[in-house]
């Protein structure tokens, strides 16, 4: 009898057959048997059943359904389906238990109805997973993994405004919006719209992925939360090179700034989810209070120049940041000359411009400032200058005396930058004349008139000076006599 | 002459029936894909403000809940607003009842059918006061016709 | 018989006579005759003739790449419909709807898996089985046409896939489709480099067709979303229709008719059967080329049931490696896309990624001049080796096995040497950073690697004198170089397309 020609077709047939029947029970029993939330579930029935008061609570417990449970927020887009694990969570008798069957803590689901704000709205993660590792999704291809429980509080200001949160309610975001302040980070850093340009803005940091984040030097966990908490203690760790000042903050304080950071996202939710307080300050941005100086000062500039009496060596500039309410040098130039300065900041040096279309504040913001800063001392009737000489002994005498702190071309080292436009065209030749003969109180800027200088040598000096000032700029630009 | 194909061919049959019960359990694994296992929609669950902005006698149509809340003097109640007979949504007439303009159904104000196909009358929804003082309504829970709250 | 009875006996063998309509035979077949029968009356089996050649059943022959590929087609198919079910082709909905393929369609996360499986086994078996007809030399006269039906299918194939890609709207999604939409406007090189895009721009018409906008956005998805679930199934369908026809047509699988035919099997006994004696092939009298005509001794066996076994085992083999695959592996899924971050590195899938190491080099050579030239070289082959001999052995026999490890030593060779010079002294613009486009274009390391390859399988025409030797050395050179390109894209380039002996040491990004 000759052999069947389909002999080893037949039997590959059954391999094959027994591989994939094999393989096919198996992902069934993953998928409807071991599936994690279905223990969970089964747990959770116990715990309900053992709690159950009477016969018919009994029951009801025991024929709890196991299955996949969501909450569907159309106004957040959220689909999650954390419930389906976190039973327990708005059943007050669940309080003893242990998660994921506890009750949500703090009451703070009475106020925030589950199905109303869904979970993810506040915890950040993927709400569509089912098992609790891609739910978290740190390392889940997802761009907003869940919030470490002592980062959570940063969502909160989604809906509220962080300055005005009762007392005890998220308090590292509370805290961290005034180290925000009071550590001036505006002075750099913009925020919706009004900051300094030397380091990035920060409007919706809270909403980067991690891919946005640059992570070359960023040990361990490669969230986000871990990058800013790292980058407070350790700018330069994280971005060599950056100019950023190693603030001295507690851990504390570390955790409050990057809730702080988290919390600066701009979603566009219905206003029925805005709290009043959240309502009054976006009306507040719009229609802003009167300004107040000294505020200001401490959020935008006092980063820089401290409390300004003095002025201060900067490490990382490399330079002297001049004091601004020194009484010898707010005395010396008029509220004009300080406006401009301010407005338009000292292009080349780190200073930057603050006007509406620099820094963002507003002209009435500008004049309080000007006003702060006049506080320290009434403008003074500047002697008149002499009148410029000659530029060339001028300059000899600028590199003489001038040229180690002011820059040999006037560029600027330690000290400000004289062949800078702005300076050029906010000082007057009696504010200029009057600084080299009295120098600066409490600065390195020596009283050069006490040191032997007539008004001659200050007349040419000034000539030298004016050498660097932009044709007809001067003049042009504020309406005055140079 | 023997004939083969008469003689059972065991190990064919092993083959085939391992082939059509791998099939078999792979189209019952495909069969459940269609039925959905978790319902997409939000909760049908409706506040409907303070009870008072209600007055006695009135007829409010909920267009997103699907349901007519009313008021009578024994207190509020809610009909469902879509029709027995094949779901298309019935009007509301003062005094009358209810009228589907698909088929012609006719219903009385307490919801029944008095005429027309529809197999039943119109569900009364759960209605409740929520613990901040508002009517809540659960439109997918029904309630015994004559169930009222009285607020 | 009263009506009465009539009508009673009638509903009692109601079920017979539906059975006997629907399967004409009404049993199963005892004799040859039925068993052809079986075949040829069933709208299914009549796709097969109804004797088929032992030789074709040889599994050391085909591997069974044919049925692989046909059976991976089904299952795609299959797997395909359900997805639609849940999936929304939509720029919002997308990536939320294939997340819950994954984590809530009951057996969805199972069957997306088995689609893409099922979608790298196919690609796979398309080249396995292309370079299989090939080295058989079954392009030949008469199946010349039926191998440019193959390329095509070859071409809808790769279409499918990469249209596929874009479906889930995940981060490696959107940037490889980013790509592949640029490569196909890299004709825009050219027509820059002469200076005539103000008037003749081919690269932006194609793009803007493939897109329907200028970037990847909801046109271009949906676009992708007809051509992948309509357009290119039924064309691939179509074609593997006339792909079969044409096997049958063409006188069934190609064999060395020189050799002497193992007997065939009439009834349960093996004979040695001769032309004169079979009347089957009578019914198709087609341009002579039928299997009975001017053959002597057939070694031919009934299909039913012997080629419906062989089909048996490739389907469940097929399904069985898509299963277990699927099962340990998932499919991919990264973030949503996002058009403000860039992946690094955007990779396509990986048989792609031997034309995106070639695109590193000039967009337009690696993306359409050379796909272009090496489509048009594979279509003219045979048109260009019309020598008979050789037909269904491997190699064409020793010569050309000979050949064939010749060539690919010299293909790995080259290719390697090529790119180990590039990645460590870098190309043209690297030494003339002024150097024009269009010089880059015409020279680079892929037109050069190109170059090479022509340039030896012209030497070995020259010093054989063969056709089909040179075509077998010019084939295993392109061969080897898709292998080398595409392990080169897919392992040793990372973020930035730098060199990197493996994925762990790529750098944070």
């Amino acid at each position: 009898m000759p052999a069947d020609p389909s002999r080893s077709f037949k039997w590959a047939t059954i391999i094959c057959s027994v591989v994939s029947i094999v393989f096919l029970i198996a992902a069934a029993v993953r998928e409807n048997i071991s599936a994690d939330w279905r223990a969970r579930q089964a747990a959770f029935r116990e715990i309900l059943t053992r709690k159950a008061k009477d016969a018919a609570a009994r029951t009801a417990a025991r024929n709890l359904p196991i299955e996949i449970r969501q909450v569907v927020v159309p106004a957040l887009h959220a689909v999650d389906r954390c419930v389906t694990c976190h039973l327990g969570i708005d059943d007050p008798r669940m309080a003893d238990q242990a998660n994921p069957h506890r009750t949500h803590p703090k009451r703070l689901l009475t106020i925030h109805r589950v199905e109303k704000f869904g979970c993810t709205v506040c915890h950040q993660g993927q709400g569509a997973a089912l098992n609790f590792e891609e739910a978290k999704a740190e390392d889940y291809f997802w761009d907003y993994p869940l919030l470490p429980a002592k980062f959570t509080e940063a969502t909160c200001a989604s809906c509220h405004n962080p300055r005005a949160l009762p007392a005890g309610s998220a308090g590292r975001l509370v805290l961290g919006a005034q180290l925000y302040e009071q550590k001036g980070c505006g002075g750099c850093h913009k925020l919706n719209g009004k900051g300094g340009q030397l380091g990035l803005p920060l409007d919706n940091v809270g909403l980067k992925t991690k891919h946005q984040f640059v992570r070359t030097n960023l040990k361990g966990s490669q969230t986000n939360w871990n990058w800013l908490a790292e980058h407070f203690r350790d700018p330069a760790g994280i971005i060599p090179g950056s100019l950023m000042p190693v603030p001295a903050l507690s851990r504390p304080q570390v955790e409050a700034l990057t809730v702080f950071m988290l919390s600066l996202r701009q979603r566009d939710l219905p206003a029925e989810y805005l709290a009043p307080d959240k309502i009054d300050e976006q009306y507040a941005r719009l229609h802003p209070a009167p300004p107040d100086g000294a505020a200001l000062y401490r959020r935008y500039c006092a980063a820089c120049h401290d409390t300004g009496l003095f002025s201060r060596w900067d490490k990382l500039f490399q330079r002297f940041v001049p004091g601004i309410r020194n009484a010898a040098f707010v005395r010396a130039a008029d509220d004009e000359s300080l406006a401009v300065n301010v407005r338009e900041g000292r292009p080349g040096t780190p200073m930057p411009g603050w006007g509406p279309k620099a820094g963002g504040l507003s002209e009435a913001e500008l004049a309080a400032l000007v006003a702060y800063m006049r506080s320290s001392a009434p403008a003074m009737a500047l002697p008149a200058a002499p009148a410029r000489g000659d530029a060339a002994r001028g300059a000899t005498l600028f590199a003489q005396n001038c040229a180690g702190c002011h820059g040999v071309a006037g560029q600027g080292l330690i000290a400000p930058a004289l062949a800078n436009p702005v300076f050029q065209r906010a000082a007057t030749d009696a504010f200029i004349a009057q600084t080299i003969r009295a120098g600066r109180e409490n600065t390195p800027m020596p009283a050069f008139g006490r040191a032997g200088f007539g008004e001659a040598e200050i007349g040419d000096l000034l000539a030298y000076i004016r050498k660097w000032q932009p044709a007809g700029a001067a003049a042009v630009a504020l309406g005055r006599q140079p | 002459m023997p004939d083969l194909s008469k003689r059972r061919d065991f190990l064919g049959l092993a083959a085939l029936w391992s082939a059509v019960v791998a099939m078999g359990a792979a189209l019952a694994g495909v069969m459940r894909l269609p039925k959905p296992a978790v319902l997409p929609g939000p909760l049908r669950i409706y506040k409907l403000g303070d009870p008072a902005q209600y007055p006695v006698g009135s007829a409010t149509r909920l267009e997103a809940g699907g349901f007519f809340l009313l008021r009578e003097d024994r207190g509020f109640h809610a009909i469902s607003s879509v029709c027995t007979h094949l779901g298309c949504v019935v009007t509301h007439t003062e005094g009358e009842g209810f009228a589907c303009p698909c088929h012609g159904s006719r219903f009385s104000t307490d919801g029944s059918v008095v005429g027309g196909p529809a197999p039943a009358g119109l569900p009364w929804l759960e209605i409740v006061l929520s613990p901040d003082g508002q009517l809540q309504v659960n439109a997918e829970s029904q309630v015994p016709k004559g169930t009222r709250l009285r607020v | 018989m009263t009506p009465t009875q009539e009508f009673l006996q009638n509903l009692k063998q109601a079920p017979r006579h539906i059975r006997e309509s629907m399967l004409r035979n009404g049993k199963m077949p005892e004799t040859d005759r039925e068993r052809s029968q079986s075949t040829f009356h069933n709208v299914f089996f009549h796709l097969q003739s109804v004797r088929v050649h032992r030789h074709s059943l040889r599994f050391a022959y085909t591997f069974g790449l044919g049925l692989i590929l046909t059976a991976s087609f089904v299952v795609l198919t299959l797997t395909g419909i359900l997805l639609m079910v849940y999936y929304k082709p939509g720029a919002e909905l997308a990536y939320d709807s294939v997340k819950d393929i994954h984590f809530v369609v009951p057996a969805g996360r199972f069957i997306r898996n088995i689609h893409r499986w099922g979608a790298h086994l196919m690609v796979l078996a398309v080249f396995l089985h292309m370079a299989r007809v090939f080295y058989t030399g079954s392009y030949k006269r008469p199946r010349e046409f039926n191998w440019l039906v193959g390329l095509a299918l070859l071409a809808l194939t790769l279409g499918l896939s990469f249209t596929g890609y874009l479906l889930p709207w995940d981060q490696l999604a959107f940037w490889a489709i980013t790509i592949g939409a640029n490569i196909a406007s890299s004709p825009r090189e050219v027509t820059d480099a002469i200076g005539i895009t103000a008037w003749f721009d081919p690269g932006k018409l194609l793009k803007q067709l493939l897109l329907g906008a200028n970037y990847v956005g909801q046109e271009a998805l949906i676009r992708f979303y007809v051509l992948h679930v309509a357009v290119l199934p039924l064309a691939l369908a179509a074609l593997m229709g006339v792909h079969f026809w044409r096997v049958r047509k063409d006188g069934g699988l190609s064999r060395d008719e020189t050799r002497p035919a193992p007997p065939a099997r009439i009834g349960d006994r093996d004979v040695q059967v001769f032309a004169p004696n079979k009347t089957y092939g009578l019914m198709a009298v087609v341009r002579g080329r039928t299997p009975e005509v001017g053959r002597a001794p057939e070694g031919t066996v009934t299909s039913w049931p012997h080629l419906l076994w062989a089909e048996m085992a490739a389907f469940m083999f097929t399904i069985a490696v898509t299963l277990a695959l699927s099962y340990f592996f998932d499919a991919p899924l990264k973030e949503m896309a996002n058009p403000a971050i860039p992946e690094n590195p955007a990779k396509a899938p990986w048989y792609f990624l031997g034309l995106q190491e070639l695109v590193s080099y000039s967009a337009f050579m690696g993306g359409v001049g050379i796909p272009a030239i090496v489509l048009a070289g594979l279509g003219l082959i045979p048109y260009l080796d019309r020598d008979p001999r050789g037909v269904g052995v491997w190699f064409g026999g020793p010569a050309g096995r000979r050949e064939f490890w010749q060539s690919l030593a010299f293909g790995l060779a080259s290719v390697l040497a090529l790119l180990a010079f590039t990645v460590n002294f870098g190309w043209l613009r690297a030494w003339y950073p002024t150097i024009p486009q269009i010089a880059i274009i015409i020279v680079n390391p892929a037109t050069v690697i190109v170059a090479m390859y022509s340039a030896w399988s012209l030497w070995v025409l020259r010093r054989t004198g063969s056709i089909r030797l040179s075509a077998v050395a010019l084939f295993t050179c392109f061969l080897a170089g898709f292998v080398v390109l595409t392990a080169m894209g897919s392992i040793f380039r990372g973020p930035n397309w730098q060199f990197y002996w493996w994925p762990s040491q790529w750098p944070t990004h």
